[in-house]
């Protein structure tokens, strides 16, 4: 695979010009951690690179939790995101799946799709609850993304992915081919390193493979056991990467206003006749690793869960699915 | 998916007449602002200005372009105000969505249909459909079951049917009154007065989820194949796009996949009767 090379401080110049013809965002570091800022010049200093995810998840810039699905489509300035985990990025084909079929395009999604170009970011380190090599998902991208961004020791270096992110690159004369085996030597070491924190780390996970027989096999007293501290505050759905269902508001003059929406919360089932499969707690939660780990697989090929670890992080209830997983592993 | 492009944006219908067939269900016509074509067990999304949109499956002749017809229960915020409107309203449709009957499957067979209450509405465009095949048909016979005489629907319907050659109507209802010389019980009694070739017919069943279940299980004691009983599902299908993912089942987005599927498709898949 390629690797280019620029220096910091002329990449930095060059965000700082981007900014002007670009809409930028990058996964920026302040006192509460790592998220998604649009970039402005006082930034560009703060972007964290290397870093494992932002608090946000990536499908937050493609389907935003509302929007009027009515309205005009407006292509806009060209958009670039710099400093998505590979988690994210292989999430982002759950949503592909759904929302580019071809039977029924968004035409929304494919716009900003189109619309994006995405840098994403080798992770070197973890956060408590990363487990994406769980799911057979490297914490570095080597498809998907259009470019993936490493900073060492001063230089910033791409590894070149798509032919879009080739043609973004030659918009900078400084980025230039990086042929040092040391350096991609020492990245792949650092791959490595992540790669083994993650194995380390995730002991006792059962193998991805095996998880959607865990789920389809666990009896109602596991779902009863474990949603037991559920509130149904629909947490876990919005920051999940995978995560996609959503609502149609009508408004006046037959617009439609389309709102992330989640399983978990009383009544995503029910129809106007009163029937609602979900009606109880813990059918809710089971539905939603039925989805993830059974149906989605089962419909898409494809496990609707990349590991991240954020419904861990946002569950008010402390629910950690890992223990489920760990209990029937 | 009418002139635009986007997947979510409706076309205006024009609300011509109402025809009310019980004190809950009432027929609306509509007038699309373009020809509108769909297959038979389809269905499509309505909606009420600035209220909301709700699914469901065209009660008319799918071989009729230029306007439809939809039989709506009042049962919910909707469709209450679905009830309210008057001749002259502009509404929205979206669609057609979905897999309908598969009618070119029915050729040189019996059709044996089971319908309750408002389940009726998709029969009555399949029978549209049959009627206008009835050559390549064996027979076709409805069972067809409400709560009392006065919840029966159609009932102008249900004398042209009589009068066709090939159909068969069988009528019950849960609690008789007035001069009502039909039959009286659940649905299913009905299947025990009829007289079908299983090896060389199809079921087809659509009603309130309860009587799916209990229609599905005696056709599969008459000896009927599960991959011979087609069934039409009831779901919560919002988006109509395979995507909202309200009317999951299982593995299967109601709206997309079905909503008409054979028994053996759906019967290992959760919660398909409620």
């Amino acid at each position: 695979m390629q690797y280019r090379s620029i220096k910091k401080e002329e990449w930095d110049q060059f965000l700082g010009e981007l900014i002007n013809t670009h809409i930028v965002y990058a996964n920026v570091a302040d006192e509460f951690g790592e998220d998604y800022e649009l970039l402005r010049s006082g930034h560009i200093s703060n972007i964290a690179y290397n870093k494992p995810k932002p608090a946000t998840s990536l499908k937050s810039f493609f389907l935003p939790v509302r929007e009027n699905v009515t309205s005009e489509i407006s292509t806009g300035r060209k958009r670039v995101i710099i400093g998505a985990p590979n988690c994210d990025i292989e999430g982002l084909s759950i949503l592909d799946e759904i929302y580019l079929d071809k039977d029924f395009e968004d035409p929304f999604y494919r716009t900003r799709r189109e619309n994006t170009l995405l840098i994403s970011s080798d992770c070197f380190g973890t956060q408590e609850h990363c487990h994406c090599l769980s799911y057979g998902i490297r914490p570095y991208s080597l498809s998907k993304s259009d470019l993936a961004v490493i900073c060492m020791d001063g230089t910033i270096i791409f590894r070149v992915i798509s032919a879009k992110g080739e043609e973004f690159l030659n918009m900078m004369p400084g980025a230039g081919l990086l042929n040092d085996t040391n350096i991609i030597k020492a990245i792949e070491d650092k791959q490595k390193e992540t790669e083994s924190i993650l194995t380390e780390a995730n002991k006792g996970l059962p193998d991805y493979s095996r998880t959607g027989k865990i789920v389809a096999e666990a009896k109602q007293d596991i779902w009863e056991k474990y949603s037991a501290r559920c509130v149904s505050c629909g947490a876990c759905a919005t920051i999940c990467p995978t995560c996609t269902c959503f609502l149609l508001i009508d408004k006046p003059g037959f617009e439609k206003v389309k709102q992330l929406d989640a399983c978990q919360y009383p009544g995503f089932e029910r129809t106007a006749g009163g029937e609602d499969s979900l009606h109880k707690l813990h059918d809710r939660f089971r539905n939603r690793y039925m989805c993830k780990y059974v149906w989605k697989p089962q419909k898409f090929n494809s496990i609707a869960c990349t590991g991240c670890g954020r419904c861990i992080e946002a569950c008010i209830g402390k629910i950690n699915k890992n223990e489920l997983f760990r209990e029937f592993a | 998916m009418g002139n635009n492009n986007n997947i979510y944006k409706p076309i205006r219908a024009k609300l011509t007449n109402v025809i009310e067939e019980s004190a809950l269900i009432k027929t609306f016509c509509l007038t699309p602002e373009q020809d509108f074509e769909f297959k038979t067990g389809q269905f499509i999304e309505v909606s009420v200005d600035g209220i909301g949109e709700a699914p469901f499956t065209p009660s008319s002749s799918p071989l009729v372009k230029e306007k439809l017809e939809v039989t709506v229960m009042k049962t919910g915020y909707v469709t209450e105000y679905m009830h309210n409107l008057k001749p002259g309203a502009l509404m929205g449709i979206r669609g057609p969505f979905g897999r309908g009957y598969p009618v070119d499957k029915f050729h040189d067979k019996e059709v044996l249909i089971l319908g309750g209450g408002c389940g009726f509405a998709p029969i009555r465009s399949l029978l549209y459909n049959l009627i206008a095949i009835s050559d390549k048909l064996r027979k076709v016979t409805l069972c067809y079951g409400s709560k009392t005489p006065e919840d029966c629907i159609y009932k102008p319907y249900i004398s042209v049917l009589r009068q066709t050659p090939k159909f068969e109507v069988h009528r019950s209802v849960d609690k008789a009154s007035g001069d009502w010389s039909e039959r009286v019980g659940v649905v299913t009694i009905l299947l025990d007065d009829v007289k079908v070739d299983i090896k060389n017919s199809v079921a087809v069943v659509c009603g309130p989820p309860v009587m799916m279940k209990f229609g599905t299980r005696k056709l599969l004691e008459m000896g009927y194949p599960e991959h011979d009983i087609y069934l039409s599902m009831e779901k919560n299908m919002s988006c109509g796009l395979g995507k909202c993912g309200h009317c999951m089942m299982g593995k299967y987005f109601v709206c997309k996949d079905g909503p008409v599927f054979t028994y053996d498709e759906i019967k290992d898949q959760p919660n398909i009767w409620d």
